[in-house]
């Protein structure tokens, strides 16, 4: 059972296709697991649609329809998928989101005891912080705050960060008000996806060391 | 003595309900088209094009639609040449992809936006062979599929009340909805936009995204 959704207003510039690459692929992740999201994503495509409705006219191109027509008969070209590499395998009964489906997922590198995270890069923008945290039962991540705004999507376990509990399919928008230290719950270790615009700040020195070695 | 007269003739019942409709249905037949006869007739043509390959219903949406298209892509960001290839790109993937339009889960208009919506992001992400684009008129026909045919009529209810909600929605709230569909409007480029501090644009684009959110859930069928 999902309790925690995106905002409406995330939603909306998703709807909209005016969210930058990583708070994107994060609410394209949240979307296909949520039927609740599904609608209301939905919902406002067709406040897109009406827009289009509204939209003033602007003539298309003179032999605009006979290019179009032109063009309905020609072989469809089915483009080749891209080169993925295979993705480390997920606790069983859990799946990768098909967001990432064109996306590069690095194996798991350890940043701390029972701490394991991985990168995952967007082909299209490079640049992009998404990442993927592994962490295991029982244990926390480092309290942080962060200079952005770091968005969430829980694959498999469960964390409690003292506002809340999140697990599976929930999302979790946190910004520079949120200081936070993620638990995970003791019943198995927990994998989460991120996006992060700007960069987590760790409380403690170590953790400030071991962020500056991942790159967050 | 024709058949109209006649019923005017006979005392209130019945009958003489169909007349005011009759005319009322006449009034708006020589203006324009109300939004429920127009919207049953681009569900008609898409029909005709998904079953039939019917190219001159697929040149009457053209026709309805690609204006607007350009108009829409162009005041959102696009340049005018762009505004132009992407109408033509998304009429080809109408054409290709009809069979998964399903009237039940989107209008045309709805439909149209979110396919043009994604050719948008993949010029931007330099993917030239319409990944998104496609991926998702694919997923759209997996994902619901269960909603059935029968529901068609009231889905196009449905449209005519969110024109509504839209317009239930304040100056302020409009426009903010509005700048959530224009290219590149993030929150700080908004904030210098509107000459407010990005504390309160955030603020207010939750309230608006809130509110209209809310006003859709009330209108859903």
């Amino acid at each position: 059972m999902i309790r925690h959704h995106p905002d409406d207003s995330l939603l909306l510039a998703h709807a909209g296709g005016s969210l930058d690459t990583g708070p994107s692929l994060l609410v394209e992740s949240h979307v296909e697991t949520c039927p609740r999201c599904r609608a209301v994503m939905q919902g406002f495509e067709r406040v897109g649609g009406q827009m289009l409705e509204l939209a003033q006219d602007q003539p298309p191109a003179a032999g605009a329809l006979d290019a179009v027509l032109a063009r309905l008969d020609a072989p469809v070209r089915v483009p080749p998928p891209p080169v993925v590499r295979q993705k480390p395998p997920l606790p069983a009964g859990y799946n990768w989101p098909r967001a990432l489906r064109h996306c590069q997922v690095s194996s798991w590198r350890l940043m701390g005891p029972g701490m394991r995270w991985s990168r995952v890069t967007v082909p299209h923008d490079p640049g992009a912080n998404v990442l993927l945290l592994r962490i295991a039962a029982g244990k926390c991540l480092p309290q942080h705050t962060h200079t952005g705004t770091e968005l969430t999507q829980v694959l498999c376990g469960s964390f409690d960060d003292g506002r809340a509990v999140f697990g599976p399919g929930d999302f979790d928008e946190a910004d520079t008000e949120v200081l936070h230290q993620p638990v995970v719950q003791a019943q198995g270790e927990c994998i989460c996806l991120a996006a992060v615009d700007g960069r987590l700040v760790f409380e403690s020195w170590i953790a400030r060391l071991a962020s500056n070695v991942v790159g967050l | 003595m024709d058949a109209t007269l006649q019923r005017d003739s006979t005392p209130p019942g019945p009958g003489r309900t169909m007349r005011p409709r009759a005319v009322l249905k006449l009034v708006a037949t020589t203006t324009s088209p109300s939004s429920g006869e127009r919207d049953v007739r681009l569900d008609d043509w898409m029909v005709a094009v998904a079953t039939r390959q019917d190219r001159e219903a697929f040149a009457a949406l053209f026709a309805h639609f690609a204006p607007k298209l350009k108009g829409w892509l162009w005041k959102t960001g696009s340049t005018s040449e762009e505004a132009e290839e992407i109408t033509q790109d998304a009429f080809v993937i109408v054409w290709r992809k009809a069979a998964q339009f399903d009237p039940a889960r989107a209008s045309v208009g709805s439909w149209l936006f979110t396919i043009a919506r994604n050719l948008r992001i993949d010029r931007r992400r330099a993917i030239h062979d319409t990944w998104t684009a496609l991926d998702d008129a694919e997923v759209q026909g997996i994902v619901d599929a269960g909603v059935g045919q029968e529901d068609a009529l009231s889905q196009r209810q449905y449209d005519e009340r969110v024109r509504l909600a839209m317009a239930r929605l304040n100056h302020d709230q409009r426009q903010l909805v509005q700048l959530s569909f224009y290219e590149d409007m993030s929150h700080s480029r908004i904030a210098a936009e509107l000459k407010m501090p990005l504390g309160t644009v955030k603020t207010r684009l939750r309230a608006a995204a809130a509110c209209l959110r809310k006003l859709l859930e009330e209108c859903r069928p």
